[in-house]
């Protein structure tokens, strides 16, 4: 069963997204901001795929990504951020920072699956 | 309401304060960056929680805040107390909303409607439809705009084949960033058929140079589906900045396959050859149209101007965009340097509190089986059962404790939520006041906390209205023009005490009383302390406000202030100064369900005293007593005012010959309870007195002994109060005990 | 010198986490003979790192003038190759070992 890992400082979204992953059958680690996020990569957290926010008190997306990049066992992992319509410039700051790609929320439980299924390995 | 919308609710209204908080405080610091994002995100994160449950009248007018707020972040619209006091009134209108969803209406009614629409008209007027300021806009960081020409005829006949051909070369960060190229082609796969593919790794170096990391693989590929380009497009969102794409639809023009071939970097003959291998040209379109090609090629050499360039049909071509390295770091930087603290608080988990309310009612109903094992236990005579017992009560204890620490909250977030009040309110009354917040970090059960606020309302409203003066008249009295309002809280003796205190003129004595008269609740010459003055602007229907104004004369008075801290086993205080303000003390149990009781028997029936209000207890000696009608003794030199419980609830029947006293201490006023028996400490689990007995003065509530019967448990300020007037009636001279020690 | 024929075996998963270390390993053995026998039969898991690694160690044989020959497959090598179009391209007959095919 592959894990997806969700950081996202908004339980709304935390819990819709993990509803969905739930039933798709994957396996959900949660964290609500990237230190926690982190904390679980540094103890060697099993993920297939890590989807975070961008915009998040404390830590932000973007070094979140930065600091997963350099942990040798995450190097290559996909790595998804959760973005809107109108942040096209975060997106090319985020993949500069090592993302995969992104889900514009809100997206429909297709869009994400689809997404989900186009970067996992 | 479903588990998804109620997270949702109670999320926006923490991001909501959030907002608030960190508006108010931008007024004071408006260029402070951070704190534009600290507002920012708070209306993203509810945008994008109302798209998650679908919830589009708030989707929409969030998206219009948003807007507004991403333009203050971009520096495009500047900070004024206008934009803070529309977003103030934005924040507040969200809260609608989610009361709105929360009730389960589908939409606003008109009234909300016409309200948000007047917000949007005027955030839209002032500062959306304002010119950016200048080129230097957000458009220009965007990625390049996908061209998606239309395909149009450009000499040459249409190609045989009827698949859609792709030619894609991968960027080579593509598996850097975690991405396989093998995953977008299988899902290419799974959105038709891959009729062909073939594999470039021309731009592949020498394996001394060749770095395994980078991908440097190109694909041709002959794809047969009825999918529309948009969907293929889609596949390669992710990679499109860094690797070169291009895609020719069904029957396209033979000289778009030329196009491509010059557009492609690898050697044309080759190229040609692999696109006949996959099918996509036969080897006569491969020569006709290398015959095109030299043809255009020798046009271009003579005159450039007179052939129109290579038409880019039905492609895209995405040059790739690097982000300029320091430019990101800067940014990192700035954000990280945003508070850990925040990270903090954070940490955090979400439980529903009725989970959390279940968890206490089984504690409670564990904490009186247990009891129940405890007595059994002792009365059986087993050492080593009574010991087992004894060992699990402290656990249980212990559990009792925890999980009402689980419902513990901070009042912080209860106070800051009258910053915004005193902000509003000040201005409203025009008098210039700021608010002092301390101890913020007191905890209190969550029961409390939810119910204080009202109170609290009213005493803040009140001392704004009433007690601060306004600034001419503090000016004229020597004082700083700004009235200040401190809201202030600390444990004292298992209560917590709130008190709202402000710097204004005081209570006037005078003018109380004569109110007082008027109204004749008191007598006309009758002695009253100050503290009884004081006491009087709780008396229901008591304002001595001049004039009533739309603030603190809403009909509510302070009696309804006291009558609900009253519900709440509190009790409120006022002491005032004259000339220098007033302070409001409002004292709470901690927690409303459970309390350390200590057990007590009069006659036939047991009662429960709040252990922490105990100080001591000691037998009650016949010389050390007043006598008949005089209700006080002499505690090591002290007066101390008592009453008997026999007397006070008319227990038939003669007392004990020897008699014990539960000296207990409530706000600082020690008195003693005369009881038959001191049976120990009992936990206590409170079960609320019904209607019935509402108003019955002295008991607190009721809760079940070990042995099934009921216990009565004191209201012990009410005691000590009640104790302490009589006493000080009985008795209206110099206390003769007081010479002792 | 280099000489005769060298055999090695791939143990583990043919993924971009081990690409380094692998292309070293494909290199080194490419250096020290003549004809290079590669089995991949227990290649558990393999990405477009391996699939380009692969086609690295075939094209630098042939500019060596030397031979390298995929003599085993495992499912998931065989499947990537299939995908790729590559099978042919390769020109190795591709042997699934009997315990692979339950």
């Amino acid at each position: 069963m592959k894990t997806i890992f969700l950081v996202d400082d908004s339980a709304t979204i935390l819990l819709s997204i993990s509803n969905i992953l739930a039933k798709a059958g994957y396996a959900v680690e949660k964290a609500g901001n990237a230190e926690e996020g982190m904390k679980k990569f540094q103890a060697g957290v099993k993920v297939d795929l890590l989807i975070t926010d961008l915009n998040m008190p404390g830590m932000n997306g973007i070094q979140f990504i930065r600091e997963v990049r350099k942990l040798p066992s995450y190097k290559f992992m996909p790595i998804l951020f959760l973005t809107t319509e109108s942040q096209q410039e975060k997106r090319t700051e985020a993949k500069a920072a090592g993302a995969s790609g992104w889900i514009v929320k809100p997206a429909t439980a297709d869009q994400l699956l689809n997404t989900i299924k186009l970067v996992l390995r | 309401m479903d588990e998804l919308t109620s997270v949702f609710v109670t999320e926006s209204r923490e991001q909501l304060a959030a907002m608030e908080e960190a508006l108010l405080q931008l007024e004071t610091s408006p260029g402070d960056a951070d704190l534009i994002n600290t507002v920012f995100r708070p209306a993203h994160t509810i945008k994008g929680g109302a798209g998650v449950i679908e919830c589009n009248f708030i989707v929409s007018f969030t998206h219009v805040v948003e807007n507004a707020l991403d333009k203050l972040r971009n520096g495009e619209i500047s900070v004024s107390s206008d934009l803070v006091a529309v977003l103030l009134g934005c924040g507040d209108h969200i809260g609608n909303l989610l009361s709105v969803l929360e009730a389960g209406a589908p939409e606003p009614d008109a009234d909300l409607k016409a309200e948000g629409d007047s917000l949007l008209s005027r955030l839209q007027r002032d500062w959306l439809d304002e010119p950016a300021k200048s080129g230097a806009g957000a458009e220009d960081s965007r990625p390049p705009v996908i061209k998606v020409d239309q395909v149009h005829a450009s000499g040459g006949g249409e190609v045989e084949t009827d698949s859609w051909h792709i030619s894609l070369r991968f960027g080579q960060n593509v598996l850097r960033n975690g991405m396989d190229p093998l995953s977008f082609l299988r899902y290419l796969a799974t959105l038709g058929q891959i009729v062909n593919i073939e594999t470039l790794p021309d731009a592949m170096p020498d394996a001394e140079q060749m770095d395994p990391e980078s991908c440097y693989l190109g694909f041709e590929i002959k794809f047969k589906s009825d999918v529309d380009k948009a969907a293929i497009e889609g596949v390669f969102d992710f990679v499109r900045d860094e690797c070169s794409l291009h895609i020719l639809p069904p029957h396209s023009k033979l000289t778009d396959y030329v196009t491509l071939l010059q557009a492609l970097p690898e050697n044309i003959m080759r190229l040609g050859e692999i696109l006949v291998k996959i099918g996509a040209l036969t080897p006569s379109e491969l020569d006709e149209g290398l015959q095109a090609q030299q043809s255009s090629l020798a046009s271009d050499g003579e005159a450039d101007t007179l052939s129109p360039p290579p038409p880019h049909l039905g492609e895209i071509l995405v040059e790739q965009r690097v982000v300029q390295p320091e430019l990101v770091e800067a940014a990192v930087i700035k954000q990280k340097q945003v508070s850990d603290k925040k990270a903090a608080e954070a940490r955090l988990i979400r439980i529903q509190a009725d989970k959390l309310d279940r968890l206490i009612d089984l504690v409670g109903e564990l904490v009186i089986a247990g009891a129940s094992a405890n007595l059994l236990a002792s009365r059986s005579g087993q050492g080593e059962l009574t010991e087992a017992t004894s060992l699990l009560s402290r656990l249980v204890e212990q559990i009792r404790d925890s999980a009402l620490q689980l419902r513990m909250v901070q009042i912080g977030e209860t106070f800051n939520r009258f910053q915004r009040v005193v902000r509003d309110v000040s201005k409203e009354l025009g008098k210039e006041i700021e608010l002092a917040i301390s101890g913020a970090d007191t905890e209190l059960d969550k029961s409390v906390v939810e119910k204080i606020g009202d109170p609290l309302m009213h005493l803040v409203r009140n001392a704004m209205d009433h007690g601060i003066e306004p600034g001419e008249v503090r000016a004229a009295n020597g004082k700083n023009p700004r009235g200040r309002l401190e809201l202030n809280a600390y444990h004292d003796s298992g209560s917590i005490v709130i008190e709202v205190a402000d710097d204004g003129g005081g209570l006037n004595r005078e003018k109380i009383l004569k109110k007082a008269v008027d109204k004749g609740l008191v007598q006309a010459g009758q002695y009253l302390s100050d503290q009884e003055i004081a006491n009087l602007i709780f008396e229901p229907g008591f304002s001595t406000a001049d004039q009533v104004s739309n603030l603190s004369g809403r009909g509510v008075g302070m009696d309804v202030v006291k009558r609900n801290i009253q519900s709440l086993r509190g009790r409120v205080e006022v002491s005032s100064v004259e000339g220098q303000g007033t302070r409001f003390a409002i004292r709470l149990p901690l927690t409303l369900a459970i309390i350390d009781g200590f057990l007590v028997g009069a006659g036939p029936a047991a009662y429960v005293v709040p252990l922490d209000m105990v100080v001591e207890c000691l037998e009650l000696q016949a010389h050390a007593a007043g006598t008949g009608d005089r209700n006080y003794l002499n505690l090591r030199g002290e007066v101390l005012p008592f009453i008997r419980l026999r007397d006070l609830f008319e227990i038939p029947g003669e007392p004990p010959k020897r008699e014990n006293v539960v000296v207990i201490k409530c706000a600082g006023q020690k008195a003693g309870i005369v009881v038959d028996t001191l049976l120990g400490e009992f936990q206590t689990v409170i079960k609320p007195l019904g209607n019935l007995f509402k108003h019955l003065r002295g008991i607190g509530g009721s809760t079940i002994l070990g042995s099934g019967d009921v216990a009565l448990i004191l209201d012990v300020q009410a005691l000590v109060k009640y104790s302490a007037q009589h006493e000080e009636q009985e008795t209206g001279y110099a206390l003769p005990l007081r010479a002792g020690t | 010198m280099t000489t005769g024929t060298h055999r090695i075996a791939i143990l583990e998963d043919m993924t971009i986490y081990n690409a380094l270390a692998q292309k070293a390993n494909f290199m080194e053995a490419l250096q020290e003979c003549q004809e290079l026998e590669i089995d991949l039969s227990h290649v558990a898991e393999i990405d477009t790192a391996g699939f380009q690694l692969l086609l690295l160690t075939k094209r630098e044989a042939a500019q060596q003038n030397k031979k390298a020959r995929i003599v085993a497959h495992s499912p998931a090598v065989r499947e990537v190759l299939d995908f790729f179009n590559m099978a042919a391209g390769f020109g190795d007959p591709l042997v699934i070992p009997a315990r692979e095919q339950a």
